[in-house]
């Protein structure tokens, strides 16, 4: 099979490092010591933002996990997804996190001494996974585990990508010739190569993939020289991966516009600006940090006169939106940084006012002009309504 | 303007049964028998007799109703019998009560049930109540059926015979054949009524044959009948201001002092001198009642419901007392914990009331973890089954965070586990939300005192939930030892490419790890087995048992725990000192340890399920 595309330059060799550090556990346990196994901890106490580096990386804070008879299960799981992956990387094969499991499922059912390690759902190997990839610092995808495509479904009359797929064949996508159809980006960005046959004159990211399609549908790509892309709610690594590569291959001028409320701000936009806490070592590939906030901003409200409803406190997704929006001005670093002044802000003032306005109510301004929020969006462009 | 009719008290409980429990045939059956087993209990105990009840259900035949079965409802008891005269007002007149506004804890207060029944009976199936009876004075029994007349609310005495009743001295038999279907458990299971009233009732010997089932006899655990306490005076502070200046109407002439004194439970000298520094001028208090004006009564009671005074007397309500509460609960089943409160007297919405709280698990009943625990709710006795969600009770355990014992417990809900809550409520007036008594009304004070009663056992209830988690931890600590070592270094020397000399050495350097963590363990667990011991014991001194007395424990369940509860520690030290033998000679285990007898059964148990193991 041939080698996978790799997704940046990696300091070390996987099966190396692996078997060090399987060495390590087996000479400590020889010696009656208690081996431990470290990771970096993927939480917001140990996420840091500078903004010049532009996403949230990770401080020194590790977790450490000593063998004893609570975290001896633990182990003993860790070291044997870590076979599996292995052989994977070996034979380049490529699973998702749910055909992992289902994998050690199989393995356990056909050999009745593992069948302590059984898993009773996903979760608990999601976490094997993923803590693997925090103790080596390497990206599940460089263990060849894969997410599936969610999101990013992307029109442009002017965007052409080219594929370098995994048996070293090219194939090149023209997305003026797709009609209707939008292009979907790979969760594996580091296979795609990105060519503007005109200037682009900005990248837009919707957060509704239903009002994307509305905007494609009534000529967006057509009159602007852009690439529309739509999130479809919190961004996938495929989106974030994705935006990422137009950052850097094409640089236009990135925008989102989304609803104004606490969780768009903090799980959608910072997801995709900064990355997230729980992805703290793959952030510099997965989060697009110049990308601006085009709205709903709250003086687009008044501006508009936008339709705007209460937040319901005894909704409890909501109420925890809100709550969650209390913590992260008390301490994520990405909203304590004074260069994200202005995103703070409106977190502020959505606590304030406690209401919510969604981007589908720009098609209140003016009903019968079906482009109106074209023209709206357009005109906050121009006039630097962002943040 | 049409005609104004009036009807009598039983034309309207006919056309209202729904209002008193026969809502539907299930619940039909189930207050049936209610009513005649609260009859024959409260009988028995007001003529000090020990109450042996005999219960019968049967299904006879089709109902005449569509969907029901024709049921056979037997109720005999060994109580005093009633006079012929009174057959056809108990069993037949509404209203016609010996209980009515006494002011003591009774089950039936009105005279509604029994006759209320007669009615299901008379309505349902055309015939009455058929009732033997023989008091000790009578030569032979008498019997017959009393059929209510609807129109003038009055019982009728038909088919009255004299029979040789075997060997009965005294004592009721009545039997109803009703329209109604039959549940057997939940919560308006019949079972669970006469568990629950057998739990609450440590003096009655109950038999009882359900369907088809075998006879199944319940002996008491007291031969105590319980005192039914005398209507004692009044406290005043369960009185309303047009209630106290009525009671003082009863008195004459006497002065203010004499009044309060003699007139109330409660009022000591010493209280009239809290009443003058409350503010109560002295002079009042020496004038006759005749000559106080309304404002003075007024000024009078505010003062007096604004001092603090002696709760009211234990004499006015009945306990069932904690000792007897826990012999009760082993006839229902073998325990495995069980913790019981009884709260002292307390006042509540102007009325003395007393909680009690049994919570047991049993060792062979189906209840799953992840349901709610099963709530039985008493009422001066007597089991409340339906509409739970709109109770006091209820209220008061959902207001309890029971994460902090030890239980799950969903937001707002009843906690989740394999327990029977057991809450008994008494009073001499406890406000219902209905007139089929289902439901006690909530009121804050009253949900607060339950509350705490709850608290209480919940307290006891977590010593008891730690030992066992520090168990179950421990268990499992043992079998992870066993079951993840020996995978955990066979990957590794895979991953690594390893000799089998080292596999081994790795083997024998996770043991001595492994080994040392559950030396730990124990020692967490025989902790918390001495903490609870310790409560065991505190329990059994207040209930004056000599925890270290042979011959009382051997009475006592409660202080068989104990002596197990020491033997456990003794065998977990032992097991300690075993296991680290044990981890030191590398897997050599010692037999006679319990530790090592634990792990040696789960592996028999494994290789039995085809498992292999190192």
């Amino acid at each position: 099979m041939a080698k996978l595309i790799s997704v940046r330059e990696l300091k070390i060799d996987i099966p190396k490092e692996a078997q060090i550090l399987a060495e390590r556990m087996l000479s400590d346990l020889e010696k009656s010591k208690r081996p431990v196994l470290e990771a970096v901890k993927t939480s917001l106490d140990n996420s840091f933002y500078n903004p010049k580096v532009g996403y949230l990386t990770p401080g020194d804070k590790r977790v450490r996990t000593e063998l004893n008879v609570s975290s001896v299960q633990k182990l003993a799981r860790v070291v044997f997804m870590l076979e599996i992956l292995l052989r994977n990387l070996d034979i380049g094969a490529v699973n998702t996190k749910r055909e992992l499991y289902y994998i050690c499922k199989g393995l356990i059912k056909n050999d009745a001494k593992l069948r302590p390690l059984d898993f009773e759902d996903q979760v608990e190997s999601d976490t094997i996974v993923d803590f693997i990839g925090d103790m080596l610092q390497v990206y599940r995808e460089e263990l060849n585990c894969f997410a599936n495509d969610r999101g990013g479904q992307t029109y442009s009359q002017q965007l052409v990508v080219t594929e370098t797929m995994a048996d070293g064949e090219k194939a090149t996508i023209d997305l003026s010739t797709l009609g209707t159809a939008p292009f979907q980006p790979k969760n594996k960005p580091q296979s795609l190569r990105l060519k503007a046959r005109k200037k682009i004159d900005f990248c837009l990211v919707i957060e509704s993939e239903g009002t994307a399609n509305t905007l494609q549908s009534m000529g967006f790509t057509k009159r602007n020289n852009c690439i529309l892309m739509g999130a479809q709610g919190v961004p996938s690594n495929a989106v974030r991966g994705w935006c990422k590569l137009i950052e850097e291959e094409l640089a236009p001028p990135m925008y989102f516009f989304g609803d104004l409320d606490a969780y768009t701000l903090q799980n959608i936009f910072r997801t995709l600006k900064a990355g997230s806490a729980a992805s703290l070592i793959r952030n510099s590939h997965f989060s697009a940090p110049e990308v601006r906030f085009l709205g709903v901003l709250p003086e687009d409200v008044k501006k508009y006169d936008l339709p705007f409803y209460k937040v319901r406190e005894s909704d409890p997704a909501e109420a925890r939106a809100l709550k969650k929006a209390k913590d992260a001005l008390e301490n994520d670093p990405f909203f304590l940084d004074k260069k994200n002044k202005g995103l703070s802000d409106i977190l502020r003032w959505l606590m304030k006012e406690k209401i919510r306005c969604e981007q589908q109510s720009l098609f209140s301004v003016d009903p019968k002009d079906p482009i109106k929020m074209e023209k709206i969006i357009l005109e906050k462009i121009r006039n630097g309504s962002y943040v | 303007m049409s005609k104004i009719t009036k009807s009598s008290t039983a034309e309207y409980f006919a056309k209202n049964l729904q209002q008193v429990g026969f809502s539907s045939p299930l619940k039909a059956v189930l207050t049936t028998l209610k009513e005649a087993v609260d009859n024959s209990m409260d009988a028995c105990e007001q003529a000090e007799i020990l109450p042996e009840i005999e219960v019968q259900i049967q299904r006879v035949g089709q109902g005449s109703s569509k969907n029901t079965d024709l049921i056979k409802i037997s109720v005999e008891d060994n109580g005093p019998g009633l006079e012929v005269d009174d057959l056809a007002k108990v069993f037949g007149e509404y209203l016609a009560s010996s209980k009515f506004g006494k002011g003591q804890c009774s089950r039936g207060q009105q005279g509604i049930g029994i006759s209320a029944a007669t009615t299901w009976a008379q309505l349902t199936n055309a015939k009455g109540a058929f009732v033997i009876s023989k008091t000790a004075s009578m030569r032979k029994a008498v019997s017959g059926q009393v059929d209510v007349d609807i129109k003038t609310n009055s019982g009728v005495l038909k088919n009255k015979q004299t029979l040789d009743w075997d060997d009965k001295k005294h004592g009721v038999r009545v039997e109803f054949a009703i329209d109604g279907r039959v549940q057997l458990n939940g919560d308006g299971g019949l079972i669970t009524y006469l568990e629950g009233t057998v739990l609450v009732n440590p003096h009655l010997t109950l038999k009882y044959k359900l369907l088809d089932n075998d006879w199944v006899t319940i002996e008491r655990v007291s031969n105590d009948v319980p005192d039914i306490p005398m209507a004692t005076l009044p406290h005043p502070h369960t009185f309303k201001l047009g209630e106290f200046i009525t009671h003082s109407t009863l008195y004459g002439k006497i002065t203010l002092d004499k009044f309060l004194k003699t007139g109330f439970s409660r009022v000591s000298d010493q209280s009239l001198k809290d009443f003058v520094a409350k503010g109560l001028p002295k002079a009042l208090l020496s004038k006759p009642l005749t000559a106080l004006r309304p404002e003075d009564f007024k000024k009078v009671f505010q003062i007096v419901q604004d001092t603090d005074l002696m709760a009211p007397s234990t004499k006015s309500v009945l306990t069932v007392g904690e000792d007897a509460l826990s012999k009760s609960i082993q006839r229902l089943g073998e325990t495995d914990f069980f913790s019981v409160v009884t709260r002292k007297p307390a006042i509540c919405d102007f009325k003395p009331v007393v909680v009690e709280v049994a919570l047991a698990r049993f060792k062979h009943r189906n209840l799953e973890a992840d349901e709610p625990v099963q709530l039985l709710r008493f009422a001066n006795r007597v089991p409340l089954q339906f509409d739970k969600s709109g109770c006091a009770i209820t209220w008061a355990i959902e207001s309890v965070n029971w994460k902090s014992y030890g239980l799950s417990q969903p937001k707002g809900s009843l906690p989740l586990g394999p327990y029977i809550f057991a809450i008994s409520l008494v009073s001499p007036f406890i406000k219902f939300k209905n007139a089929s008594k289902e439901t006690i009304d909530a009121s804050e004070e009253l949900v607060e005192e339950i509350r705490r009663a709850l608290m209480q056992a919940g307290q006891k209830l977590s010593r008891h939930i730690k030992k066992e988690s520090k168990e179950a931890d421990l268990e499992r600590k043992l079998a992870h030892i066993e079951q993840f070592g020996p995978i955990l270094v066979e990957s590794l020397v895979r991953i690594t490419d390893s000799s089998d000399a080292r596999k081994k050495r790795a083997e024998e350097g996770l043991r001595k790890l492994l080994g040392r963590d559950s030396k730990d363990a124990m020692e967490d667990l025989e902790q918390a087995a001495i903490k609870l011991a310790a409560q065991k014991t505190r329990e059994a001194k207040r209930r004056g048992h000599d925890p270290d007395d042979d011959t009382a424990s051997s009475e006592s369940e409660e202080e068989n725990d104990i002596i197990e509860v020491t033997e456990v520690m003794k065998e977990n030290k032992k097991a300690a000192r075993t296991t680290k033998k044990a981890a030191d000679k590398a897997g050599k285990k010692s037999a006679s340890s319990p530790a090592a007898k634990k792990i040696a059964t789960t592996n028999a148990a494994k290789k039995k399920a085809g498992t292999k193991k190192k």
